[in-house]
């Protein structure tokens, strides 16, 4: 059924590779700013590949984010139906976000390459668990979201601020290995952020010294999912379809 | 079967909240024909949403042992941007049936022609409640929940209804809001007067009438 509504939101925008052009363009821009004011090479690492295997990510959060807000509302007419749940909502929005990402992950990774700016990845199990643990992550905050926005609409306005508050903690523009310990300690708790260090030490290799904790990562995407399977629970014996 | 037991449904609009149904209990049974009547705001349409399981009670219970269509209304279990031929796509695939044989239902009982291939947002009432009518009746449900849009239809719709509902389909279960008395009286054989959110069963359909029009 996912695969159904998929082609749905498919049909509904006729370019569906937009999804996969804009943080291609996003991450480009933002490279290329990057390159001249730092010069092309940073901490060993080259900094194109860096903002964009950082920045195409960020996109795919900030855009899971502000897209579950109001996400009942907006397909409530879809609730006519007993088959359709709301929590498919939300998985099928975050699923085409996470496959459009990737896609541009991929063709970034290869027209970069083929510049000379973009390293073949040295470790693909690394680079895929990370993936997946920003995009589980992603998903259990988006469950959250969902129908909080409904509750409040407080809480709906507040979603881009929260998309900007996360960014430091998304390890997109530093590696944990940069900062002092304290400091790293600390943004171990965000899953984000482990999951960006696995991505970059998949993607870089032994040029780069990850720092990750999978059982935080997972531990607390697990809580944020379970709240927000409760939420939605919740949140859909009152929803009022009208 | 379907069974209601103390249905209770509220809705909440900032702090004011406003009890819609207080304790609704009936049964409908196979090949039954409900009429359900209550005044504007007396919570027809919501009780059609929560047998329909669009909406949840607050609180009671209501167990379906046969299957139920969508509430067959003016707007709702349509996406409004898609087409008339995609809504029948999408609407063949949740419920598990053959799309082609559901497009020449559709197109034979519409008689919609080229307008299938617009959005459904831009169908007037009358052709949206056409096109609620084909893909439920394609579908072949044993209850269908009716909220008021028999009525908006010309009259070749209305033949066509009666003839797919009361003719060939005399074996299924019916509830119908209306406040179109002959539509009731003539098809229904019990009825649902709904007032003050508590629901009372009359066998006889005269009778439920008189009292809803002294009301």
């Amino acid at each position: 059924m996912i695969r159904e509504l998929v082609t749905r939101f498919g049909r509904d925008n006729i370019g569906f590779l937009w999804i996969m052009v804009e943080p291609l363009l996003f991450a480009g821009l933002v490279g290329l700013v990057w390159a001249y004011a730092r010069g092309p090479e940073n901490h060993g690492i080259g900094v194109m590949a860096f903002v964009a295997s950082g920045y195409i990510p960020l996109t795919f959060l900030r855009h899971s984010f502000g897209r579950s807000a109001k996400i009942f509302q907006a397909n409530i007419s879809l609730l006519y139906h007993r088959q359709v749940k709301v929590l498919d909502f939300i998985f099928v929005r975050v699923t085409i976000e996470a496959i459009g990402a990737m896609m541009a992950y991929i063709f970034a990774g290869i027209v970069l390459h083929f510049l000379g700016y973009f390293p073949i990845p040295a470790d693909i199990g690394s680079l895929v668990a990370g993936w997946a643990i920003y995009v589980f992550f992603v998903l259990a905050i988006c469950t959250m979201l969902a129908p909080l926005s409904e509750i409040s609409s407080v809480i709906e306005k507040l979603v881009p601020v929260s998309v900007y508050i996360s960014i430091p903690f998304s390890g997109v523009f530093n590696m944990a290995s940069w900062l002092p310990p304290s400091l790293r300690e600390a943004l171990m708790w965000s899953p984000l952020v482990s999951g960006m260090e696995l991505m970059r030490y998949g993607l870089f290799g032994d040029a780069v010294t990850p720092y990750y904790d999978l059982f935080k990562a997972l531990g607390i995407s697990l809580i944020c999912l379970l709240f927000g399977l409760i939420l939605c629970r919740r949140v859909r014996r009152t929803l009022a379809v009208a | 079967m379907i069974h209601c037991r103390d249905l209770h449904k509220s809705y909440r609009s900032g702090s004011v909240n406003k009890p819609v149904l207080k304790g609704v209990d009936f049964t409908i049974n196979p090949r039954d024909r409900v009429g359900l009547l209550g005044r504007n705001g007396a919570g027809k349409s919501t009780l059609i949403r929560l047998i329909g399981g669009v909406e949840m009670p607050t609180s009671g219970k209501i167990t379906r042992q046969m299957t139920c269509s969508w509430p067959l209304g003016f707007n709702g279990g349509f996406q409004g941007s898609l087409t008339g031929y995609d809504n029948a796509r999408f609407i063949a695939r949740i419920y598990d049936k053959s799309y082609v044989e559901m497009r020449d239902f559709v197109e034979e009982f519409t008689e919609l022609g080229s307008q299938l291939r617009m959005p459904v947002k831009i169908y007037s009432s009358g052709m949206r409640a056409r096109l609620a009518f084909a893909l439920s009746l394609a579908i072949e449900f044993e209850c269908y929940l009716i909220d008021e849009v028999i009525m908006v239809g010309d009259k070749n719709f209305q033949n066509k209804c009666k003839a797919e509902f009361f003719e060939k389909r005399q074996d299924r279960a019916l509830l119908l809001a209306s406040h179109s008395l002959g539509t009731v009286k003539q098809y229904c054989n019990r009825a649902i007067v709904l007032h003050e959110g508590v629901a009372t069963m009359y066998e006889d359909v005269n009778e439920a009438i008189s009292i809803y029009e002294d009301l």
